[in-house]
């Protein structure tokens, strides 16, 4: 009865979340409730399993802050991990966005290419590429995006092309590290894989998937992009990038806190310090370092996604404290036959068609623990499965304007200016996109670890 | 006389577009419809007919939320022209407006006098049927899919219902008067509202 219960209200959700009819922090923690009450209540009658889940203990535990360099451990449940560092990196971003950090930097990259528009498409898509292996790619979008609109207006060019590929790019980059998209963290804090691993696995990938896709959006928006009323534009009457800068001291110091952050995400897997540890460092930091906007900057924090990710792990711990992900995992591993090609090619493609019409945390949430029993009965190495889940779920998602929160923000942003990009447009180039990186990844996964 | 903002909601078919003609003729007023996405589009470089693919239709299901913003097309080119309908209000601009939510996004300038004009079926399927060369039951069915998007259109994008009385300062039914006396009629309304002011 239980795991009927389990599953009944994780399809709910699911469900509902598509629906979109609720903010969907209240269907996650509304289907947590139920689960609690529902499976650990009255099928499992088990309160070991609602204190698992709810995970609060993990927080006091030394491998919460510090691993001492060794893999943090796995657990089930809330991942407290993440819901920290995610928290933390939000205070750090609003602290950057709130000095002009975003806006100078793509102004100041436009201004370096002389206003030239092939050249700020190109290079916008790197800077995409690169915020969003540190930023999330919300924000990283919300800023370029804005930015694409504004000089499209200044230099008369159609912005959709351009933000089509800035989104591709921010959701490629997010794959390339742990902290760029959220399945990632989640996969990263819940298997113990470090910002490192990522970076020389995932990142190997997206890089390389990078110069294909800057060579694919090239070819078939050059025409596009090239139609425009530039020459007739005296750049000398633009904006100057200086002018976006609120605070030359706050923005010194975020730029410094910045790096810092990004020091300490590469090295953290020879410092030892968790993703938790950094976050919470960098959140602390930046607030005493903003003095009076620190109240600000805590009230901007997107407490919704926050309570969204705590009420998805509860609901996926009833999965899997019922044992139904491990019968699906036992599933995947029938239809595979010991295949680790085939057992690769199922988890991307699959994570890829799913990520492109519903959201890719739960997916990846939900897959986790699948894949962790997969590598257990299989005998297959976990980190294969997980760079597959990661690369499926995190370049799915651009397929479509409802995959991946970027896309939707770009759509959002280029319609607020009345630039509209109906879903024909919209998958007729992402499409291709998302088919080719996927094709590359899983090449490169197969050929790099089957042997 | 002030600054005069006419707005008139109305069902499918009950004339409520040639009435705010007759009216926005008579004010000397300009009317502000459909035509007001070729504005926008004329304004700001933008391709028209693909903002009216999306203007008061029924929202598709495939659309997500993320931070306050919306994937929604339909939304989104609403929103456009509420934010034109607003800054021409704020203007202190006269004009007559044909639906686009205008009694309620402009509910707060003084110069609004809100109409909302429905019909008896009976007659609003026969001018439908004669204006479209339709037959009797393609007209109804086409009155009531047209009537159902305005409906879905106006409630997901304010409080109100679409229709209500209470949204209205008045609610004439074009079928009891036909369209030139009902015009008559509001023209008298209006005067009275205008010079009361």
């Amino acid at each position: 009865m239980a795991q009927a219960f389990a599953i009944i209200i994780f399809l709910a959700m699911f469900i509902l979340i598509i629906m979109d009819k609720w903010p969907k922090q209240y269907v996650t923690l509304g289907c947590a409730l139920l689960t609690l009450i529902l499976v650990f209540g009255v099928g499992m009658h088990s309160m070991d399993a609602v204190i698992e889940t709810l995970n609060v203990k993990s927080i006091f535990t030394q491998g919460f802050w510090y691993t001492g360099g060794q893999a943090s451990e796995t657990s089930s449940g809330i991942n407290w991990e993440t819901i920290v560092f995610l928290a933390g990196m939000m205070i750090m971003v609003e602290g950057m966005a709130h000095v002009g950090f975003f806006r100078w930097l793509c102004m100041r990259i436009a201004k370096l290419v002389k206003y030239k528009v092939i050249s700020i498409f190109l290079t916008f898509m790197v800077l995409s590429f690169v915020l969003a292996m540190f930023i999330d790619s919300i924000t990283v979008i919300l800023f370029l995006a804005a930015v694409t609109v504004e000089l499209s207006q200044l230099l008369k060019f159609n912005p959709v092309p351009m933000i089509l590929s800035e989104v591709f790019c921010a959701n490629l980059g997010g794959s390339a590290t742990m902290c760029g998209d959220p399945p990632n963290i989640i996969i990263g804090t819940s298997l113990g894989y470090s910002f490192s691993d990522f970076l020389g696995h995932t990142g190997v990938i997206a890089i390389v998937c990078l110069f294909v896709i800057l060579l694919y959006f090239y070819l078939i928006f050059k025409k596009e992009l090239s139609d425009n009323g530039a020459d007739s534009i005296d750049t000398a009457s633009l904006p100057s990038p200086e002018s976006a800068i609120v605070s030359k001291k706050g923005f010194i110091v975020s730029t410094v806190i910045f790096l810092l952050a990004v020091v300490l995400l590469v090295s953290h897997a020879s410092t030892g310090l968790t993703v938790s540890c950094i976050g919470t460092f960098i959140a602390i930091i930046t607030l005493i370092t903003s003095g009076k906007n620190a109240l600000t900057l805590i009230k901007k924090i997107d407490y919704h996604t926050l309570l969204f990710f705590i009420g998805l792990f509860v609901v996926v711990g009833g999965l899997e404290q019922t044992g139904v992900l491990v019968l699906l995992a036992n599933l995947i591993g029938k239809i595979c036959g010991g295949n680790l090609y085939l057992m690769i090619a199922i988890i991307i493609w699959v994570s890829a068609v799913a990520s492109a019409f519903i959201d890719n945390i739960p997916f990846a949430a939900t897959m986790i623990p699948v894949i962790n029993s997969l590598a257990a009965t299989q005998g297959v190495d976990l980190s294969i499965l997980a760079w597959s889940l990661a690369m499926g779920t995190d370049i799915g998602g651009s397929a479509t304007p409802i995959g991946a929160s970027a896309n939707v923000v770009g759509v959002a942003t280029a319609a607020k200016s009345g630039h509209i990009i109906k879903w024909g447009r919209y998958c007729k180039a992402m499409v291709p996109a998302t088919v080719i990186v996927m094709i590359i990844a899983t090449i490169m996964i197969c050929v790099r670890y089957v042997h | 006389m002030g600054q005069l903002i006419i707005s008139i909601g109305r069902e499918f078919g009950s004339g409520g577009h040639e009435i705010a003609e007759k009216l926005a003729k008579h004010y000397d007023l300009p009317l502000y419809d459909h035509n007001l996405l070729d504005k926008i589009a004329e304004e700001r470089n933008l391709n028209s007919e693909e903002l009216k693919s999306y203007d008061e239709v029924q929202d598709g299901v495939f659309h997500r939320r993320v931070r306050g913003m919306s994937s929604s097309m339909t939304e989104h080119v609403a929103q456009l022209q509420f934010d034109y309908l607003k800054e021409k209000a704020n203007a202190g601009e006269s004009f007559v407006v044909v639906g686009r939510c205008s009694e309620t996004v402009l509910k707060d300038n003084k110069g609004l006098i809100a109409i909302f004009v429905n019909g008896d079926k009976e007659q609003k399927v026969a001018r439908v049927s004669k204006k479209y060369e339709l037959s009797e039951s393609q007209a109804a069915d086409l009155m009531k899919k047209k009537d159902r998007a305005r409906k879905m259109y106006h409630n997901i994008n304010c409080d109100s219902k679409w229709g209500d009385s209470r949204n209205y300062e008045l609610v004439v039914n074009s079928s009891k008067l036909g369209v030139d006396k009902s015009v008559q009629m509001l023209i008298q309304y209006i005067d009275a509202r205008v010079a009361n002011r």
